[in-house]
């Protein structure tokens, strides 16, 4: 099928500028395909923003960049009405919103006013500014970087809000040998962004889309998934389990990565590759058990068995 | 109030239940008064629950107490003894729902309610009244489970259903602890039943008693024979022997009649087979117990009066059973005391002077003193007398005269009555014996039921070298009665337990009623020899036999060993995996797959897909690894992709094929270390 050759391709073109991260570039277009707002979490210089920038080309999108400290305010974001002196009339400036991917750096940098100036949003895909609601672009992404909470100068998202993102990713640091390719190219290139060209356009998105809505989920994948849930409700590990949101949210990155593989079903594979993703940032530890959220995830499918047992 | 600490709807609505249900056993020995208490407690609690009214005040408690301390006093005017205190208690129990504000207050309240539930064994001991227990319990039980339910607002039938599981996993420790607990000695002594009714016989005889006894259907014992059961006219149960006549009534002799020297038991010279059974007695607040003659008991605490009779040392208030031996053939005292003659031939002077004349005419007649009871039988048969159970009433003075003479209706007391007299005023020693004749014959586990019904009264003559004799007027009179029982004998009157009209004896004729009746009595023979009768002798002899011998020790580790046995079975099944819900053929025969691979060295790994586990067996032992992966896709499919029926049942079946083929050998090849990529 012609969807999976574009997909590959796209992830591969994204590979070109951020080396050895084929798992994360799968998992973000994957959020994105699942037209899901995406949470990427490292320490500085990772290469989160250069991630977003090259989804961004090749899913040929209009973007915009925010880089978000701690004096932005909502109107920065959103948009101002500016008094016209010449018609005596006030006309509304579109703040940096108003585009079809958001990339909001460094998110925690900011006060809880503006992030949930941002978050509410992500939720409505509207934005209603001194009492007129208007309609943002669609499609409408956000990617979001923030760096470690542990971090001086930040303040932490809410769960709430974080239950917003689709998913969350770690990029980590590179491997050896991708490092090393970085290092040799970096010398040759210098500062340049590289431009990567567009390889999915809006129908693909669409196709793909309608291809997620026709996946199989069978009653053993169904099993799996309720068990897993119901782990995290249930054990004491956890402080939170998985709400109804977090469980269809986990079906709908499991379908569309189904898709991007080319099947018309799922497999529990699929359902244990987006888990991680998908769950850490939804999972809080209970108060005496010591891991993050990724440890409970390892924890979670340890301990559920893919075969009811 | 912190939602902690409210008491669930549901646990106040089955402890109301459980309430009622307790109190139900107790309605006929309590007064109606704490009935009523029962219901206004708890319409007071549901009022409260309802926001309507609200919980009584710290004087309103006081006066309600206080009234319950005296409305016991005035019911049974003592606040001493068990029924007091059993009342006493079920009216604190009744107001302590009203106070009932937090979870503590149910406890206190679920507790003495089980405490509540045991009272009533004080009173019975019935196979009934143990099954309704067990249910009361389990009420009880379901209110403490839905204590710990507080977020239900709906009758759910898993809190009952969950009690009546723990209640069932308790009954083998109940089982433990009732066969090998030790049986101390009471720590303290239960008071005495100060209101219960006495039962049975009576320790004095007028004309008319036992007729009323013949209306009763209760059982009065049973009997286990160790042999043959004797034929039906010779089972004559002795009880009391009447040996006074004073005022027209016949009472036994009192300890302080006998002269000291005549108290000792008379020694009986034990010839012929003796009969060898065992009597359960249903309580009767008397003393005295029943055997054939010449009856000798197996235990202490029992023992054999000078008149030949068996009393216990004790009041028998609950099912009592004991050992007989008897000798039916044993001349009873051959030899008779001179105080003992005067004693046996004493009449009230002057009394009926019509029968002293007609008896001392027959014995002249008569040759010898057994010629003369012969006549005096003989007379009984051939006059027109009438057995019947509505005998008219006899004046005071000189009844027998009137009985002999005018009337001739009676029972058995009046003849055995008349007929002693007769032999006294004639110079030979006689006295009555009342206890029970005959009995039903159970044929299901072939004992022999005695009921009130089957209450009589004879008569023992003393006869020159054969010492007493016994000697039954009414066999004279109407022989049906001896051989077939009470029944029969009364059949055309119609009078049998008329007064008695829904006793099951009544429907004897309805074939499957009967049979049903029959085995319920065996049951409660059973009941009552094993559990009921289950004391420390019993005990003890029972882990003698099994041990050898008995000692703290053993007891000891018998009871340890036995919770154990049956405590570890529970927590074996605890430790298993909880969920048992049945998996899909399918699972289960990729399991099978599964557990082949795990036997010959590489397991599955905890949460570990199919597809991945076959990836890494593959890497591991490339052998395995064209069929693993056929196995795996076929698994895969059936389970996974949205085939139709038809479709799938195809797969699955070339799926059982490939995987019961599949019988890895072990594999010579290291395990692949790499695991599934669950990281990102």
């Amino acid at each position: 099928m012609h969807l999976q050759g574009v997909i590959d391709k796209a992830v591969a073109e994204v590979g070109r500028i951020l080396l050895g991260k084929e798992g994360q570039i799968r998992l973000a277009l994957c959020c994105l395909f699942a037209r899901g707002h995406l949470l990427i979490e490292d320490l500085p210089g990772m290469g989160k923003t250069t991630l977003s920038h090259a989804l961004a080309d090749v899913l040929g999108l209009s973007w915009k960049r925010v880089q978000f400290t701690s004096d932005l305010l909502p109107a920065d974001i959103l948009g101002v009405s500016v008094y016209n002196s010449k018609d005596a009339s006030f006309s509304f400036h579109p703040g940096p919103i108003f585009t079809q991917l958001l990339l909001a750096d460094e998110i925690n940098r900011t006060t809880p006013r503006t992030q949930s100036a941002l978050l509410e949003a992500m939720a409505e895909g509207q934005v209603t500014v001194e009492g007129e609601t208007r309609a943002l672009p669609d499609p409408f992404f956000v990617i979001a970087t923030q760096n470690p909470i542990h971090q001086s100068g930040t303040y932490p998202l809410p769960e709430s809000q974080l239950d917003r993102f689709l998913m969350r990713l770690e990029l980590g640091y590179p491997h050896a040998s991708a490092e090393r390719e970085m290092l040799l190219r970096q010398h040759s290139a210098s500062n340049d962004r590289v431009q990567l060209t567009r390889c999915i356009d809006s129908e693909q998105l669409d196709a793909i889309r309608r291809a997620v809505a026709e996946v199989h989920a069978s009653e053993n994948l169904l099993d799996y998934l309720q068990r897993l849930v119901a782990y995290t409700r249930e054990s004491a590990e956890f402080a939170v389990g998985l709400s109804p949101r977090g469980a269809l949210a986990l079906l709908d990155c499991t379908k569309t990565w189904a898709v991007m593989h080319n099947r018309g079903h799922v497999v529990p594979e699929d359902l244990q590759m987006v888990l991680p993703a998908v769950a850490s940032h939804r999972l809080l530890p209970a108060g005496d058990y010591a891991g993050d959220g990724t440890a409970l995830v390892a924890l979670l499918q340890r301990n559920v068995d893919v075969i009811r047992a | 109030m912190k939602l902690l600490h409210q008491v669930p709807r549901n646990a106040l609505v089955w402890i109301i239940i459980a309430q009622f249900t307790l109190v139900a056993p107790h309605a006929g020995r309590v007064p109606t008064w704490i009935l009523l208490l029962y219901l206004f407690a708890a319409l007071w609690r549901i009022q409260v629950y309802r926001g309507q009214w609200s919980f009584p005040g710290r004087w309103v408690k006081a006066v309600m107490m206080l009234s319950g301390f005296a409305g016991i006093y005035f019911s049974y005017s003592s606040l001493i003894g068990l029924e007091p205190t059993v009342a006493l208690l079920l009216t604190a129990f009744a107001l302590k729902l009203i106070e009932t504000v937090a979870r503590k207050d149910v406890y206190v309240l679920i507790f003495l309610a089980y405490f509540v539930c045991i009272t009533e064994f004080l009173f019975t001991q019935d196979l009934l009244i143990v099954g309704y227990s067990l249910l009361n319990v389990i009420v009880i039980t379901t209110a403490l489970v839905a204590l710990h339910q507080p977020g239900e607002h709906q009758f759910n039938r898993r809190t009952i259903r969950l009690a009546g599981v723990m209640v069932l996993q308790a009954v083998p420790l109940m089982l433990v602890l009732f066969f090998l607990f030790p049986r101390i000695g009471p720590l303290w002594t239960v008071p005495v039943k100060s209101h219960a009714a006495k039962t049975g016989i009576s320790d004095f005889m007028k004309p008319g008693d036992i007729a009323n006894l013949s209306q009763s259907a209760d059982v009065a014992f049973r009997v286990q024979f160790e042999g043959e059961i004797p034929d039906k006219s010779q089972l004559y149960w002795r009880g009391l022997v009447f040996s006074k006549l004073e005022e027209g009534a016949w009472t036994n002799l009192g300890y302080f009649d006998i002269p000291a020297k005549q108290r000792r038991t008379v020694i009986v010279d034990t010839i012929g087979d003796p009969l060898r059974y065992s009597i359960i007695m249903e309580p009767t607040q008397q003393n005295w117990l029943f055997g054939l003659r010449h009856a000798v008991p197996d235990r202490p605490g029992i023992l054999v009066a000078p008149d030949f009779r068996l009393y216990s040392l004790v009041v028998i208030e609950d099912d009592f059973r004991y050992s007989v031996e008897s000798w039916p053939e044993a001349p009873l005292e051959t030899k008779l005391s001179s105080w003992r003659r005067e004693v046996e031939l004493r009449l009230p002077a002057g009394d009926n002077p019509r029968t002293r004349e007609l008896a001392n005419a027959m014995r002249l007649e008569a040759g010898s003193d057994r010629e003369f009871v012969d006549a005096a039988l003989e007379r009984f048969n051939v006059e027109p007398f009438v057995y019947t159970l509505k005998p008219p009433l006899l004046p005071d003075s000189n009844p027998m005269d009137a009985f002999l003479f005018d009337t001739l209706r009676g029972f058995c007391e009046h003849y055995a009555y008349a007929f002693v007299v007769m032999m006294r005023a004639a110079g030979v020693p006689a006295r009555v014996v009342a206890g029970y004749q005959g009995g039903e014959i159970n044929p299901v586990n072939r004992t022999v039921v005695v009921h009130q019904f089957d209450a009589h009264a004879w008569a023992e003559v003393w006869l020159p070298g054969e010492g007493w004799v016994r000697v039954d007027p009414t066999a004279s009179v109407a022989p049906e009665r001896i051989e077939m029982g009470l029944e029969d004998a009364v059949a055309e009157e119609g009078t049998f337990l008329a007064e008695s009209p829904l006793s099951p004896l009544r429907y004897r004729s309805i074939r499957w009623l009967n049979q049903l009746r029959l085995r319920y009595d065996a049951l409660t023979y059973r009941w009552q020899s094993w559990v009921v009768g289950f004391d420390g002798k019993v005990q003890f002899d029972l882990l003698r036999d099994v041990f050898g011998e008995v000692s703290a020790g053993r007891f000891a580790a018998a009871l340890i060993g036995a919770w154990a046995l049956v405590l570890i079975p529970v927590a074996l099944s605890l430790l298993r995996k909880r969920d048992t819900r049945p998996r899909r053929p399918l699972d289960r025969e990729y399991l099978r797959v599964c557990d082949r691979l795990e036997a010959a060295g590489y397991p599955r790994r905890a949460g570990e897909s199919a597809a991945h586990y076959a990836t890494r067996i593959s890497q591991a032992c490339p052998a395995w690894a064209a069929p693993l992966e056929q196995i795996t896709a076929l698994y895969n499919t059936c389970s996974y992709e949205g085939l139709s029926s038809g479709e799938t049942s195809e797969v699955a079946k070339s799926f059982y094929r490939a995987a019961r083929g599949f019988r890895p050998r072990r594999c010579d090849s290291d395990i692949a270390t790499a695991g599934p990529e669950f990281d990102s």
